[in-house]
């Protein structure tokens, strides 16, 4: 039963090749810009929280600071309301960071040793007007030896700022985004809902005759409905595949251009369930943005008969 | 099967109906004539629900229609075959196809529409034009296609609306003779028509409709007839003794 409507929803598309072009094409530039502006929502995620977890305070432990002096120090920041993040650095995960960041230059690291790096315990703050009370709270503990503030306090480069300004854009990134792909998905409505009312115009003179021979409404709107999905389920396809090629294609140089923050999964598992679910949304919107156009231009005619 | 009771319709000023009263059983077949604007088709129209009376009431197999709900009506239609004037047959589909919508639309197994397609062209004697469109087919051959498509559902009754309106003598004897073939198989007919020749040739029961009243039912002369020379004979049989 279902063949003979696809039958019918496909030889609709093709006697009117250009009205089903134009569906087609507006549907995937819409869904192709909504594609990269989610890809854009998740990186700048990434971005902020890569900035929000940068340590902001660093405590230098004295070398005779004993490994459950440590955790007793690390416990206690852990159980404060005023931080998050605690992270301890080892002095062998001190020398790492420092090969790793001379690598560039192996002479530099030849003549270090684990020894000369102090190990530490590094943190953030949940609000900076905390900062001067825990810099001051921190040098009176026995195993610390000096504390480093990667912020500067009012400042206006503080990291604070930083996140801050980057919130900032990254909302008006997103809402001017919206906004525009808002628009594609309401001229994308329009068009299907021009080019089902026109096909329901076409077709009067058959829904007429199916109407007499006792066509239930439901089976008279089948092939419009199907042709509508046909095209959601393309646009979609087709918007989204080339948002992925882009992305898959540029993901080397964007990962490499912005170093150690993550702004894409680095691995392509993560980066296709990403695009995957990113599918599944589209899919959802296109096929009701589709089927509620569609059941739009149906109704219309039917009441103009 | 069917049965008029006081069917009364007008439209706008004009008045299509006027108080119609008629039965029509299962198995018969019936022309409905009269001049154009009689209101033939539209009583053909209101056993479609195409059109709810005024007054009165439509009966089909002891169902008042003007009681049946708007999503019923689907399915009082698939219960009867439709053939028409114009044909009505989907431009865009070939013949084949045209056919094969009326099995879809009354949800026939799609495993038996080859061979009851096969069958109903064979009958018509189109089945060699199968892959024809509407275009590549001439009138008679339009008209068996419609007729095709009314009964490849197997109807209980089938209505055609002026069948030969558009067809030679010749051609509109063979649709005929169709009918008769169709309502040899027990299936109700009815035809509504202004074409003399065809109810002369074909001695059927005729209603005549004028100005939306009906004027003339032959089934009724028939029964009057027999009543009235049951109550000669009666008469005469009293009479007879005082003869003697």
């Amino acid at each position: 039963m279902a063949n003979i409507h696809v039958k019918t929803a496909l030889n609709n598309i093709r006697r009117t090749p250009f009205q089903a072009l134009s569906a087609l094409f507006v549907l995937m530039i819409t869904f192709f810009v909504t594609t990269i502006l989610l890809i854009f929502v998740y990186s700048s995620n990434q971005v902020i929280r890569y900035f929000e977890t940068r340590p902001q305070i660093i405590a230098f432990l004295t070398d005779t600071a004993t490994e459950l002096e440590s955790q007793d120090l690390i416990n206690k920041l852990k159980s404060d309301s005023k931080i998050r993040n605690v992270t301890y650095v080892s002095k062998e995960q001190a020398l790492e960071i420092y090969k790793n960041a001379t690598s560039e230059n192996p002479l530099l690291t030849e003549l270090v040793s684990p020894s000369i790096f102090p190990a530490s315990v590094e943190f953030t703050l949940n609000d900076l007007s905390y900062a001067e009370g825990m810099i001051t709270e921190l040098k009176n503990e026995s195993i610390v030896d000096e504390v480093g503030f990667t912020a500067s306090l009012g400042g206006e480069e503080s990291l604070t700022d930083v996140v801050a300004r980057l919130r900032q854009i990254s909302y008006y990134i997103r809402l001017g985004g919206g906004i525009f792909a808002g628009f594609l998905l309401g001229t994308s409505f329009i068009l299907i809902l021009v080019i089902m009312g026109m096909r329901m115009t076409t077709r009067r003179n058959e829904v007429e005759i199916l109407s007499l021979i006792g066509a239930t409404p439901g089976f008279i709107r089948s092939p419009i409905m199907l042709e509508a999905l046909l095209y959601a389920f393309t646009g979609v396809f087709a918007g989204w595949l080339i948002s992925l090629l882009i992305i898959l294609y540029s993901t080397p140089s964007l990962l490499k251009y912005f170093g150690e923050i993550p702004i894409l999964p680095g691995d392509t598992i993560t980066l296709l369930s990403i695009f995957g679910i990113i599918l599944g949304i589209e899919l959802f919107i296109g096929t009701l943005l589709c089927l509620v156009g569609s059941f739009i231009a149906v109704s219309r005619a039917g009441k103009k008969k | 099967m069917f049965e008029f009771k006081n069917v009364t319709k007008s439209f706008g000023k004009v008045r299509a109906l006027e108080s119609i009263n008629l039965s029509i059983e299962s198995g018969e077949f019936v022309y409905i004539t009269g001049p154009s604007g009689s209101g033939k088709t539209t009583l053909l129209r209101l056993i479609l629900q195409e059109i709810l009376p005024d007054k009165g009431q439509v009966i089909f197999d002891g169902q008042d229609l003007s009681k049946l709900k708007i999503k019923d009506i689907p399915g009082l239609r698939q219960k009867i075959g439709v053939v028409f004037q114009d044909f009505k047959v989907i431009p865009e589909k070939t013949l084949w196809e045209n056919v094969e919508i009326a099995l879809a639309v009354s949800k026939v197994p799609e495993k038996d529409w080859k061979d009851r397609i096969a069958h109903v062209l064979s009958l018509v004697d189109i089945k060699n034009r199968e892959d024809f469109f509407p275009s590549q087919l001439s009138g008679g051959e339009l008209q068996r296609v419609s007729l095709a498509r009314a009964l490849v559902v197997n109807p209980k009754v089938v209505l055609a609306d002026e069948p030969t309106g558009n067809l030679d003598w010749d051609t509109a004897e063979g649709i005929i003779d169709l009918f008769e073939k169709i309502n040899k198989e027990g299936k109700t007919i009815i035809i509504a028509t202004h074409h003399q020749g065809i109810i002369e040739k074909h001695k059927k029961r005729v209603i005549k409709l004028d100005k939306g009243v009906l004027t003339f039912d032959s089934k009724k002369k028939t029964e009057d007839n027999k009543s009235v020379k049951s109550d000669e004979n009666k008469i005469i049989e009293s009479v007879e003794p005082v003869k003697k």
